[in-house]
């Protein structure tokens, strides 16, 4: 019998195709600059996805994060006291400060439209950075990067509503 | 009316945590049989897990270096039963020699007290009458132990090939098996099962880690102690003593009755080979407490002395000796379990209560 019948595929294995599709998607991020391809493919696979629809609540202001969430499809707004802050889509990344310490959100991520998100929980880094602990240091200093643009990138925005 | 009453955080904390608590009550019924092993094994996993990560860092996958971690305990194992059994086995034949004599000093020790009694306050103690009690007493409790024995070997012999096997696959697919099952919540407590997980792994690795290595170092320390005093069976008791201080607090106490009895033992009674098996016990415990907790476990978990007491006599009382030893990280999980359901619950409860006062 051919192993591609579908009684005999292993259900829980995720697709292909999404994997690639994913782990290109992750690439084209700053968090995944000097990590192999490879290794990014092998965290794809233990990265949880999630479908969600227009309206709902992904994570909101106060709820305590525990993950990184990449856009595959859809679209994800972000926002704190009412105000708009972000219109995020495909192929965009929210909540990484989740991954560093165990404090509260502090926006709200909406679904603006059917959406498709891929999760990356803390479990999942913490039992990387102990397999491959190089590329787990890389991929800190990625994020710290990350948070160190957004970082002056906020200051400028200060200072300049300031001036 | 239940709604309404489910609907307060606090409530409805409650409410979830009791179904998940019944969950794991039906769950550990049903599983009671392989309890043990489970326990062992999952145990092994938090040891073991580590080694089988630094050969998946070389390159091995994860069924390769499963397989490993499973040869290399299974070699341990044999070479350590090999080697530590033949010794055991002759200081246990030792001790058991040297029971009858136990008792024998115990009765006469119990006649000398009754006497001054009597001599000092002109009571009279029926000694006679409760060292028969005493005695028939000691041979149901012998009677009993056979029996237990002889299900012990049954039940080690059990475990032998099951721990293994469990630790293998545990090693091998537990994570696959967490994901498929966490993967299950809904959207709105995804986030929330999968930190009040991480949190309660965490800390309970730490926990078994911890209580381990302690145990061991307990082992060494009683052992060298008891050999310098001249106490016969240093090896065993040492053994014992490592064992019964995976019981926090209580174990150290119960860690000092075979020491006294073996002193004695000896006779002329030696009162000060009993105050020295004593201070082993006690020095032991010192260097636990100022050095060994503080490496190892200390911060592992973090609940009131007497939470940890009276939930060790409670667990003792429902499941014996391995109630005891679970009584600890069983109750620290489900104060992770509670207190991160109250706190999701309660952040939800309060953004509804600021979006309607907003509406």
């Amino acid at each position: 019998m051919n192993s591609k019948h579908p009684l005999w595929q292993n259900l829980f294995r995720p697709k292909e195709d999404r994997i690639s599709e994913v782990t290109d998607m992750w690439m084209s991020t700053p968090l995944f600059d000097k990590i192999t391809k490879r290794e990014c493919r092998d965290l794809v696979k233990t990265m949880h996805p999630r479908h969600y629809k227009k309206g709902e609540m992904v994570f909101s202001s106060g709820d305590i994060g525990a993950s990184i969430v990449l856009i595959r499809s859809g679209g994800i707004e972000i926002k704190a006291t009412e105000k708009l802050l972000a219109e995020l889509t495909a192929g965009d990344f929210f909540g990484e400060v989740a991954l560093i310490i165990d404090e509260p959100r502090t926006a709200d991520a909406i679904a603006s439209e059917e959406s498709e998100l891929i999760f990356f929980l803390r479990t999942d880094l913490d039992e990387w950075v102990k397999r491959s602990p190089k590329s787990g240091a890389q991929f800190m200093l990625n994020i710290a990067t990350v948070l160190a643009a957004r970082l002056r990138h906020t200051n400028i925005l200060l200072s300049l509503q300031n001036n | 009316m239940i709604q309404t009453l489910i609907q307060h955080p606090r409530s409805k904390t409650l409410f979830i945590f009791s179904l998940i608590s019944a969950v794991l009550a039906i769950l550990a019924i049903l599983l009671a049989p392989l309890l043990i092993p489970i326990i062992i094994s999952f145990a092994l996993y938090a040891l073991l897990e580590p080694i089988s990560e630094i050969f998946e860092r070389y390159g091995l996958s994860r069924n390769a270096s499963s397989l490993s971690v499973l040869l290399i305990l299974v070699g341990i194992g044999s070479i350590g039963g090999s080697l530590l059994l033949p010794h055991l086995s002759t200081q246990l034949s030792s001790l058991q020699s040297q029971l009858p004599i136990v008792w024998e000093t115990i009765t006469t020790m119990g006649n000398d007290f009754s006497q001054h009694i009597v001599s000092s306050l002109g009571l009279e103690i029926q000694s006679s009458g409760l060292t028969l009690h005493f005695f028939n007493q000691l041979n149901d409790w012998g009677k009993n132990a056979l029996i237990e024995g002889s299900n012990l070997i049954i039940s080690l012999s059990l475990l032998l090939v099951l721990v293994p096997i469990f630790t293998f696959f545990l090693i091998r697919d537990f994570r696959n098996f967490r994901n498929n099952i966490l993967d299950k919540l809904p959207n709105s407590s995804f986030e929330m099962g999968w930190l009040i997980y991480y949190r309660v792994a965490h800390q309970l690795q730490e926990y078994i880690r911890g209580i381990m290595i302690q145990s061991g170092i307990m082992c060494i320390i009683t052992t060298i102690g008891f050999y310098i005093i001249g106490l016969d069976s240093p090896f065993l008791l040492g053994v014992i003593a490592g064992v019964l201080n995976l019981i926090p607090y209580v174990g150290p106490l119960l860690a000092m009755v075979l020491p006294v009895l073996l002193a004695l033992a000896h006779t002329p009674v030696e009162l000060w080979l009993i105050g020295s098996a004593i201070s082993v016990i006690l020095i032991a415990q010192v260097i636990d407490n100022a050095i060994v907790i503080p490496a190892v476990v200390a911060n592992a978990v973090n609940l009131h002395p007497l939470v940890v007491i009276v939930g060790i006599i409670i667990f003792g009382n429902l499941f014996g000796f391995i109630g005891m030893v679970v009584a600890i990280p069983v109750i620290s999980t489900m104060n992770i379990i509670y207190c991160g359901l109250h706190q999701g619950i309660k952040n939800r409860s309060d953004l509804k209560l600021k979006t309607e006062s907003i509406s």
